[in-house]
């Protein structure tokens, strides 16, 4: 058995031994209180078990493993239903970015230790009423004042802002400066003076898990600046390098094939089995057999991994195509229940039933890479082919027409 | 399982994109188009001598041993330049099944098969099924009558894998072809040498009957459907990249074409397709003889013939007038699409095939 082999088969029968604790049953039913609470301790238990911060430098409270290892532990902990979503951003983006550009290095490992611990959570603080997908466009308003900083404005749609200690923020320094280039990347403490956030309800019910954060006058020092002056938008972009290695889930983080196939040998169309049904099988097997090729861009990029090889670009494409896909067979296994498809359980999981794996679909779809925007990438980084007409090139940010 | 291709893998690889891109003819591979019974001598010659015949036939029989995978790489070259008399895949077809005949039989076929002096056809459909249940062709006493339509290779194969029927169960029969009349079909893809073979006391041997036959069949049709999707996404994925070239260099409306999303988008959604079935082909070449192979191999025909389909569909949109006519040769790749959607049993018997693998045959 490979050494992987042997990781993977160590961190499932991790998995296996607090799956009571912690799993999906486990979770049924929590207010929202109760399952961050889970989370955290969630979080912790993984660190005393040595598997949190699995890729990471052992300095900062890392494994000091690889990538691989990384992935394979996502893999077999997708399953179980732990409650992660908390700690996706805090120690997939925004804590490594600080460990990698903060002034301050024992202040920085110091941070590392208690997010991997669960005790603290930082947010990323990028998308805007003015900029989602064209993240450049943003209007927070960050200006000198003595010898730091005073930031004013507005960001949205903020992954679990209501529940960080810290963020990372990007502001807009110099609006007379180039679109890309007035930009500059900070720190900040959620608690400060002048910090406000809002949840917002999603029509995907739940738990709210994004917000709008407002900042009045909020004061930043300059050791908090993690960017050259008007250098942010380079940094924003390697935030977006650091997670290339992670996870993915060929059903689109939606119910399996198999639950589908369950659905369709408990159904009936037209008073004959619905598993006969030349429409429904056509939808399985043509689902299945793009969920396959997904599963395989993932194992052959893991086996090139292993291998010290770099993966190729085809892993892009797990979002972009596992979401719609699930987005339509959501819809189709509804179609199915007929007027047995109308209940709604606003706290039932994406993974298992149908009607909350359509609702949040749309998010899959937009959050982290609009569909648009990962076809445009694939277009010009992959292919080759040119950049859309671009009227906001070479204009002074104040000059772009609004 | 899913692999990384070894250094003798890519080797194959790069040698036979290298040797069938230096020579490619278009007008070659037009001209056969009208012509009836005429094939790509020059791409067999090729395949000859570069021993492509030999990579999947067992050493002991003068072949190289190698299997699905490295066929499949050759396949996937040959594929990319429409080339391609259809006998590299038939001839493993036959290959597979002589491996359930006695040693006097694998010596006779095999070494020959190895050398490409003997070219193999494998018949088992009749009217539009691909493994009719049951075959109306049958086999008694050593000889085998019927009639099987549309058989790729049937023009010139001197020897075919046929399904047939044999005292009220199905069976694989080995048939010699010299006595056997075939009536050639005027195809929209003239180069596969299709033909209508009638079997008049043909005489010819049993390899396999009842169940295993069954499964033996299954398992030829899923093997040379994996070599057939790795031929669909060399083709996909060459127009793929010619209807890139022409989107960057054709200019309308003051810029390329290929910077206005109607077509960027339609590009990335192929991009996705390609890299989907050659992930499903890789998976299913390396599966070979393991469980799960069937349901992968026909992963790997839906999503190589969706991908080929499509890419054939856009990259002529993406051409616009020019991709229409004759000389410009698009026609070659979208012929060679459909033909190839067919030769291995249509989507609507691979969908069944999978759907029966994920659910139980049962349901």
């Amino acid at each position: 058995m490979s050494e992987i082999e042997a990781y993977r088969q160590k961190a499932r029968a991790w998995l296996q031994s607090v799956a009571p604790t912690y799993g999906r049953d486990a979770l049924q039913g929590l207010s929202e209180a109760e399952h961050l609470a889970a989370g955290r301790a969630y979080q912790r238990a993984k660190f005393a078990a040595g598997f949190a911060g699995i890729h990471w430098d052992p300095e900062l409270g890392g494994q000091g493993l690889t990538p691989l290892h990384k992935v394979v532990f996502e893999q077999e902990e997708m399953g179980f239903g732990m409650p992660i979503a908390y700690f996706g951003v805090s120690l997939g983006i925004s804590v490594p970015i600080v460990l990698r550009f903060a002034q301050d290095r024992a202040w920085a490992r110091e941070r590392a230790i208690a997010a991997l611990s669960g005790d603290e959570i930082w947010c990323q603080l990028f998308s805007e009423p003015s900029g989602g997908s064209d993240l450049a466009g943003l209007r927070t308003k960050v200006e000198t004042e003595g010898n730091g900083w005073k930031l004013n404005g507005q960001k949205l749609w903020t992954t679990f802002a209501q529940h960080s200690d810290y963020g990372v923020i990007i502001a807009r320094n110099d609006p007379k400066a180039l679109k890309h280039k007035g930009l500059t990347f900070f720190w900040l403490d959620m608690k400060a003076q002048g910090v406000t956030v809002r949840p917002i309800k999603l029509a995907a019910a739940g738990h709210d898990h994004v917000n709008e954060v407002f900042f009045d006058d909020v004061r930043l020092d300059d050791g908090q600046r993690l960017s050259p002056v008007g250098g942010g938008f380079a940094t924003a972009m390697a935030t977006l390098m650091i997670e290339r290695y992670s996870a993915s889930d060929p059903a689109g983080f939606g119910p399996t094939t198999a639950t589908f196939v369950e659905l369709a040998k408990a159904s009936e169309v037209n008073g004959r089995p619905a598993i006969q049904d030349g429409r429904i099988r056509s939808a399985i097997a043509r689902s299945h057999a793009m969920r396959m090729g997904l599963e395989a861009i993932t194992t052959r990029a893991m086996r090139m991994m292993a291998a010290g090889m770099e993966p190729g670009p085809e892993g892009s494409l797990n979002k972009l195509v596992s979401v719609r896909s699930r987005q339509k067979l959501s819809e189709l296994a509804i179609d199915l229940m007929g007027q047995l498809g109308l209940a709604w359980d606003p706290l039932a999981s994406s993974k298992d039933d149908w009607v909350a794996s359509w609702l949040a679909a749309p998010t899959g779809r937009i959050a982290g890479g609009a569909d648009e925007m990962l076809l445009n990438t694939i277009a010009e980084k992959i292919l080759g082919l040119p950049q859309d007409h671009r009227p906001d090139k070479g204009v002074p940010f104040d000059q772009i027409p609004a | 399982m899913s692999i990384v291709y070894d250094e003798q893998q890519e080797a194959i690889a790069r040698e036979s994109r290298r040797v069938l891109y230096a020579r490619a003819d278009k007008a070659r591979l037009l001209d056969l188009l009208e012509r009836t019974g005429a094939w790509d001598r020059t791409f067999w010659d090729t395949a000859v001598e570069q021993g492509w015949t030999a990579l999947a036939v067992p050493e002991a029989q003068g072949g190289l041993g190698l299997g699905l995978i490295e066929l499949g790489l050759v396949a996937q070259a040959s594929g990319a330049a429409t080339a391609g008399a259809p006998f590299l895949t038939s001839n493993y077809g036959v290959v597979r099944a002589l491996q359930a005949a006695d040693a006097e039989l694998q010596a006779l076929w095999l070494p020959r098969l190895a050398t490409g002096e003997v070219v193999g056809a494998v018949a088992f459909a009749e009217g539009n099924a691909i493994l009719p249940a049951p075959p109306a062709v049958t086999f008694a006493d050593g000889r085998l009558n019927g009639h099987k339509p549309g058989v790729t290779a049937g023009l010139v194969a001197d020897i075919a894998v046929v399904w047939a029927e044999h005292a009220g169960e199905p069976a694989l029969v080995l048939a010699e072809l010299a006595a056997v009349s075939r009536q050639p079909i005027d195809s929209f893809d003239n180069g596969r040498l299709f033909a209508d073979l009638a079997f008049v006391d043909a005489p010819a041997t049993l390899l396999l009957s009842g169940e295993a036959a069954r499964f033996a069949a299954l398992d030829l049709l899923a093997c040379q459907a994996v070599v057939t999707a790795h031929e669909q996404v060399g083709g996909a994925e060459a127009l793929l990249f010619v209807a890139r070239d022409y989107a960057n260099e054709r200019k309308a409306f003051g810029q390329p074409i290929g910077a206005f999303q109607s077509v960027k988008h339609r590009l990335a959604e192929l991009y996705g397709l390609v890299e989907i079935a050659r992930a499903n082909a890789i998976h299913a070449a390396a599966l070979e003889g393991q469980p799960g192979f069937l349901a992968a191999a026909a992963a790997a025909r839906l999503s190589a013939t969706k991908a080929y389909d499509t890419a054939a569909r856009d990259a002529v949109q993406v051409h616009g007038g020019i991709g229409t006519t004759w000389e410009g040769g698009l026609h070659l790749h979208m012929r060679r699409a459909r033909s190839l959607a067919i030769e291995q049993g249509n989507m609507l018997f691979w969908e069944d095939l999978l759907v029966d693998e994920l659910a139980g045959a049962g349901a």
